[in-house]
């Protein structure tokens, strides 16, 4: 049985926006950056950044795809604060594919993010093994309050249907 | 800096503790019981909480840039995951020049997970990183 039902086809082009309510911050940067143990000067040390021709300290370039910052949602019971899509595809199991970012400009502490979601496409394959899955693409844009598209971030959703195809 | 086609991007090496997960999990916003709470993943039949896939990412990024300095800027990065790592596992960023210009350069990169269960995280992964500058195209036409 096909999971590209029509309900699953017409989940392509919707669409979710967040903005921040307040600007990312240098703080936020400066605590990604020790989570991650990258200590690089750029994002704690504004004397330094400015001698790379920088306007100051500049945030980790993927921070802005990782953080649920913007979204201003409560906690689910599984303790995630994120954007989903809320999708439930009985019978399968879901896993992440993976990520294509495009980085724009350094994120500033100034900025107010504003990210825009949209369901690009829907798409299904039978895996190795004979499973059935469903591919989800999404992509994020992330603006700011001047309108600057500052990065983009397609991500894939895998949902694998728990028994081989018929 | 000279770069050749070929070249190894040296590799970066991190043990990720369950406390780095936590504090990953305060700077991204991200508080999901699978990567921090051990009686979650065992109702999950896991061996032990799950590393936040896009760390991967973030660790790319930190070596590329560790390795070319603040006059670089990476402007794309794509990573496919392929195994799921657990706390207290060592992953090591690996990579190789496979496109070389004046103005940018293209890396393969991976993440393997070392020691007695080796395996694939991440792959395959490229990264396109201009050269030579700062920031990114967006911040000239900020300007």
């Amino acid at each position: 049985m096909s999971l590209l039902t029509d309900e699953v086809r017409a989940l392509a082009g919707r669409t979710r926006v967040y903005t921040a309510p307040e600007p990312f911050g240098a703080a936020a940067g400066r605590y990604f950056g020790l989570a991650i143990g990258d200590d690089n000067p750029l994002y704690s040390d504004a004397e330094y950044a400015r001698a790379q021709g920088l306007p100051g300290v500049t945030l980790p370039l993927t921070l802005v795809c990782e953080t649920n910052q913007y979204a201003g949602l409560p906690m689910d019971h599984e303790g995630y604060p994120g954007h989903t899509w809320g999708l439930d595809i009985p019978g399968t199991r879901q896993v992440r594919g993976g990520n294509s970012y495009v980085f724009h400009r350094r994120i500033r502490p100034e900025d107010v993010v504003t990210a825009t979601w949209r369901i690009e496409g829907v798409t299904e394959k039978v895996t190795g093994s004979g499973h059935a899955m469903l591919i989800v693409m999404s992509k994020a844009s992330y603006t700011n309050q001047d309108g600057e598209l500052l990065a983009e971030n397609e991500e894939s959703l895998i949902f694998v249907a728990l028994e081989k195809s018929s | 800096m000279s770069i050749t086609v070929g070249q190894a991007v040296p590799p970066l090496e991190r043990t990720i503790r369950l406390t780095d997960m936590v504090a990953y999990a305060g700077a991204t916003w991200d508080w999901h019981r699978l990567h921090y709470d051990p009686e979650y993943v065992a109702e999950k039949k896991l061996p032990g909480p799950i590393v936040d896939g896009q760390v991967f990412g973030a660790l790319l990024v930190e070596q590329l840039q560790d390795w070319l300095g603040p006059k670089s800027f990476v402007h794309r990065l794509d990573f496919t995951f392929r195994n799921l790592v657990f706390a207290g596992e060592t992953v090591r960023c690996e990579g190789t020049v496979t496109e070389a210009g004046y103005e940018r350069i293209v890396c393969d990169l991976r993440v393997v997970v070392v020691g007695s269960a080796a395996r694939t995280a991440v792959a395959p992964a490229s990264a396109t990183v201009l050269l030579g500058r700062a920031d990114g195209p967006g911040a000239e036409a900020a300007r």
